[in-house]
């Protein structure tokens, strides 16, 4: 009996460490949704241009990020210096990559990985819903995303996305802030990798 | 009947402004570089506003990025971008020293050749004089309003980067007065300067971080 405790308890504890911090203690609910939405890059009338600043390793750099949906499923994305010599040039049509250009000291295989998957979250606009949890004042819809899933955080009263998280089956990899204000557009974006020292701060460019 | 009339006049003054630059005879090139020249000679400070417009073919407008210019001769230079955000950058020595939005940073750029000839480049262009650059082949084009010169690579780790470069200078004082730089995509960017004021003193602790 008291071995049967102690297998179930450490079985339960094991259970409990591997499993997700983004749904921890959050109660699964029934869901009407059966696809979530990220609007900040959806419109095509739009040149969503960002003040970028990048920490890598401690290291500080800066750009102009530069994102324009170009047909439907289909994003340009333009990384460039403030003088305006294009860094990287990527397409993401549905799930075809496109690399236009990469400057020589990023063009690197997983550099180039890591910027695809982060500006492919980013831009995505649906998936399909597989579950969806609730907490205090937001609802949290999980997709599949290959090997992987994605957390998307719609806050209750607003029904504004706060947050996008990439996890694999037990440690969040990437997440994805939004502030905005009126819903949109995002006003400032923040990327923050878990296993890397990457964060990549976005600021929209004011109106004139 | 009226309005193929109206076309067609849009189409022979259109092609008429297009024609105003013609390339520049050999003697108009000597006699523009010595003005280039010697305008750079007499020339100790600058300080300058600018407006930045980077064109990419996919965007509905150009992204626009304006602010301060300030230059100390032999090779000091500033470039203070003060709007939609605070950003600049020092040229000094083989150093960039940066500030961006109060994020301070250095950037050794000693020992790449490539980063000092791009740097080279922003340097030289804000004085204009750049013409016996041998990493360049150079020609000259004149309008009614201002003179030219395209300069284009012949190194081509230079050439992946830029398709031309190209400098509009004032045709009465020789200063550059824009700044175009080609990709081999074709998108640009583009920096117009306004408000030029030429040997006024200038400390160098503004060339500090």
């Amino acid at each position: 009996m008291i071995r049967f405790l102690a297998i179930s308890f450490l079985s339960i504890f094991g259970l409990a460490s591997c499993s997700l911090k983004t749904t921890e203690g959050l109660r699964q609910v029934h869901f009407n949704k059966t696809e979530v939405e990220n609007p900040y890059f959806s419109n095509s009338e739009i040149d969503y241009v960002y003040k970028a600043k990048i920490e890598v390793y401690g290291k500080n750099f800066g750009g102009i990020l530069i994102l324009k949906k170009i047909g439907p499923e289909n994003h340009r994305i333009v990384f460039t210096t403030e003088f305006g010599s294009k860094l990287f040039d990527f397409q993401f049509e549905g799930d075809t990559f496109t690399k236009h250009f990469v400057v020589e000291d990023l063009d690197k295989k997983f550099i180039v990985n890591i910027l695809k998957d982060d500006f492919k979250l980013l831009v995505a606009e649906s998936a399909k819903v597989i579950a969806v949890y609730e907490s205090k004042n937001q609802r949290i819809y999980k997709t599949q995303a290959d090997e992987r899933f994605n957390f998307y955080f719609l806050d209750d009263k607003s029904e504004k996305l706060t947050r996008v998280v990439n996890t694999s089956k037990t440690k969040e990899k990437v997440e994805i802030d939004f502030i905005s204000s009126e819903g949109k557009i995002a006003d400032t974006i923040a990327i923050k990798h878990n296993n890397i020292k990457l964060t990549i701060d976005l600021e929209k460019f004011k109106k004139e | 009947m009226r309005n193929y009339f109206l076309l067609l006049f849009f189409i022979i003054v259109g092609s008429s402004i297009q024609a105003q630059e013609t390339a520049m005879s050999a003697s108009e090139i000597t006699a523009f570089k010595e003005k280039v020249i010697a305008s750079a000679k007499t020339t100790k400070t600058i300080k300058t506003d600018f407006v930045q417009y980077k064109h990419l073919d996919f965007l509905a407008d150009d992204v626009k990025t304006s602010g301060k210019m300030v230059f100390k001769a032999p090779n000091l230079v500033k470039w203070e971008y003060t709007n939609p955000y605070k950003y600049s950058v020092i040229f000094k020595e083989d150093q960039l020293l940066i500030n961006d939005g109060g994020t301070k940073s250095k950037v050794d750029i000693g020992n790449s050749k490539l980063f000092k000839k791009l740097n080279q480049l922003i340097v030289n262009s804000v004085k204009g004089n750049m013409f016996n650059d041998a990493d360049f082949t150079v020609s000259f084009f004149k309008s009614s309003k201002y003179n030219k010169a395209v300069f284009i690579p012949k190194d081509k780790k230079i050439a992946v980067y830029i398709a031309s470069f190209e400098l509009l200078f004032n045709k009465d004082d020789a200063q550059v007065y824009e700044v175009k730089m080609v990709e081999p995509s074709q998108d640009f960017t583009r920096i117009i300067f306004s408000n030029r004021v030429l040997n006024n003193t200038v400390d160098d602790s503004i060339f500090s971080n």
